[in-house]
């Protein structure tokens, strides 16, 4: 169950590198083609919507990389008990809001299939298909945060916080801005 | 309840949450919840959905994985060592000698990274050894490497930027264009201090480097052609407008991939790793401007920025005083947070305030630039002195204090930008065309 859900966690952090590549080719391939005047109409809109894919599939990822910031002032102070406590609270606060989410998004996207709503564009889908990313990666994250919170309550360091020691242990900081 | 009894509770509880170690981006989104669902009548699921997506979903917002991935490429080549080779021969008579390669490889390699952290990390990796191993002063050494690292944000391309111009709604390329002369005002500073210091510790520093001939230094700054190609390829882009800002960041991975491979640095283990990164570094950003999107949805519903802004306008302060008051609420929050967490937190109060008491949304994006590099090198929370830390062993607080005099320049810089606000305008509407 532990390996199966870090593949999937990893497997939608690839996905979503890919995404960020697309963006990168067809950035490239529109300006070229705008060069030959060949028309690029919702080039645009591919781009927005692979971004947005991206940003999506790689929260549980960047989420159990320990990406995510927040203000360590107080508990990176705090003594192991304390903080095992803080953490627990955070994790309970992350799980209810990213099921919030994830349930909003799956709502929502639902009734966009259900009314048949197009995306007002130039390039014209129906709006759920491009919302799907919305779906399924907050659906991992939520799977991701819960996940870590009962492995917190369990008794275990956080995944996030030993991956941005061993991050940091190793010299590299490039994804810290 | 009245509008600052609201406002004090939405705060309340965004310091508890914040303080607690709750993410950032989940912060934001829960008093965005809060603020909508008990002080509103809006549908607080509909509208997060909508928040969400639409921040996400953002033609705009995709030059920000791009720019993340260009610097990620270049942190994974050998651009900082060719870049100390390059430079060293040209430095032997200036005061200050080796140790202005500290300002100059920051300022270039800002130039094309857009991160405070990772600039700082990639040049103090070669620069700190060398330049101890041949008996520099330590401390100069790492207060200028700490403070010098921020014009990674500065100059452009610049991460933070982004955020800004994406939070603020305000031109990209613009604010881009606006950063480049503050950017050299602060070198300047910077490196007139170290000029300064060296002629007064003459002592301390030593001996120059054997001479070298014309040749042997044009010879070794060769090395620095290809990244000099792609810093005037970037700003040729920028400048005549031949590509948007997005455009321009997809062919600075182009050209960064160009370097990567010239080098033969290009193997797929560094190509999966900067993309991997890239990819995760751009959703930690998306995610938190999506909360501070349903969050300043939250604060245009209870209308608190307009009661704050005509409530500063009321006071009827002095610009320069209403600067100067936010110059120091932002140095004391950058103590603590991280500074695109201060940007997207503050812009939909600050903004309101600020254009209404005449100042310009591109001279306010570089002054809050200007800060967020203060935050990155003021304790305890400075994300400099953390790296520096990290590389050298050393205490963060000793760091800190090595980087006052280098901090004062900052304040100098801001000092400047606020009494000539040309210095920021002045560029951009040279480029584009005073804007409206």
């Amino acid at each position: 169950m532990r390996r199966l859900l870090d593949r999937l966690y990893n497997a939608a952090g690839y996905l979503a590198a890919f995404f960020v590549f697309a963006v990168f080719a067809v950035m490239i391939a529109t300006s070229v083609m705008r060069e030959l005047s060949i028309r690029t109409g919702g080039a645009e809109d591919l781009v927005a919507w692979l971004c947005a894919a991206s940003a999506f599939f790689a929260m549980a990822h960047s989420f159990k990389h320990g990406d995510f910031v927040r203000m360590e002032l107080l508990i990176s102070k705090a003594a192991p008990g304390p903080r095992r406590g803080f953490e627990i609270l955070a994790l309970a606060i992350g799980t209810a809001f990213s099921g919030y989410l994830a349930f909003w998004a799956a709502r929502m996207t639902y009734e966009s299939y259900e009314f048949n709503v197009m995306s007002d564009g130039l390039l014209v889908l129906p709006i759920w298909i491009p919302q799907l990313s919305f779906v399924l990666g907050s659906a991992l994250f939520f799977v991701a945060v819960l996940d870590e919170f009962i492995a917190v309550l369990g008794g275990s360091r956080p995944a996030y916080v030993l991956a941005v020691e061993e991050r940091h242990a190793r010299g590299d900081f490039s994804e810290d801005i | 309840m009245n509008i600052i009894e609201i406002s004090a509770v939405l705060l309340g509880v965004m310091m508890v949450l914040l303080m607690g170690g709750v993410w950032i981006a989940i912060t934001l989104a829960l008093v965005g919840l809060l603020g909508l669902t008990v002080f509103s009548g809006t549908p607080a699921g509909k509208s997060l959905f909508t928040a969400f997506w639409g921040a996400n979903a953002s033609w705009e917002l995709a030059a920000l994985p791009m720019f993340i991935w260009m610097g990620e490429i270049l942190f994974r080549t050998k651009l900082s060592e060719q870049m100390f080779e390059g430079l060293a021969p040209w430095l032997n008579r200036v005061p200050g000698r080796l140790m202005h390669t500290t300002i100059l490889g920051c300022g270039i390699f800002g130039s094309v990274s857009g991160s405070s952290a990772a600039t700082c990390a990639t040049i103090a990796k070669v620069a700190l050894p060398e330049l101890i191993k041949r008996g520099y002063d330590e401390k100069i050494a790492l207060g200028s490497l700490a403070t010098a690292g921020t014009l990674g944000i500065l100059i452009p391309p610049s991460i933070t930027m982004v955020v800004y111009a994406v939070a603020a709604e305000a031109s990209i390329i613009r604010i881009f264009l606006a950063g480049f002369i503050p950017g050299f005002i602060l070198m300047l500073l910077f490196s007139g201090y170290i000029a300064w210091w060296s002629i007064r510790n003459k002592d301390k520093v030593p001996p120059p480097e054997p001479p070298t001939t014309l040749m042997e230094k044009i010879r070794k700054s060769g090395k620095l052609l290809p990244c000099a190609a792609l810093i005037v390829f970037i700003v040729v882009v920028l400048v005549k407008g031949w590509a948007t800002a997005t455009e321009c960041a997809a062919y600075g991975v182009l050209g960064s991939l160009a370097i990567a491979w010239q080098s033969r640095m290009l193997t797929w283990k560094n190509f999966s790793e900067s993309l991997m990164s890239a990819t995760r570094v751009s959703c930690m950003i998306m995610f938190i401007l999506a909360g501070a999107k349903y969050l300043s949805l939250t604060m245009a519903f209870t209308g608190i920025p307009r009661e704050l802004a005509e409530w500063v306008a009321s006071l009827q302060l002095a610009p320069f005083a209403l600067i100067g008051v936010l110059a120091v609420v932002y140095i004391l929050l950058g103590t603590a947070l991280d500074g695109i967490s201060m940007i997207v937190l503050t812009s939909a109060v600050v903004l309101p305030m600020i254009l209404k008491a005449g100042f310009d949304k591109v001279w306010f994006g570089i002054f809050i630039v200007l800060l967020v590099e203060i935050a990155e090198v003021t304790p305890p929370v400075g994300f400099n002195l953390f790296v520096l830390q990290n590389m050298t062993g050393k205490d963060s607080n000793t760091i800190a204090r090595a980087a006052i005099p280098f901090f004062a320049c900052l304040v100098i810089c801001i000092g400047i930008i606020t009494v000539f606000p040309q210095t920021v305008m002045w560029f951009p509407d040279f480029v584009m065309g005073v804007s409206k």
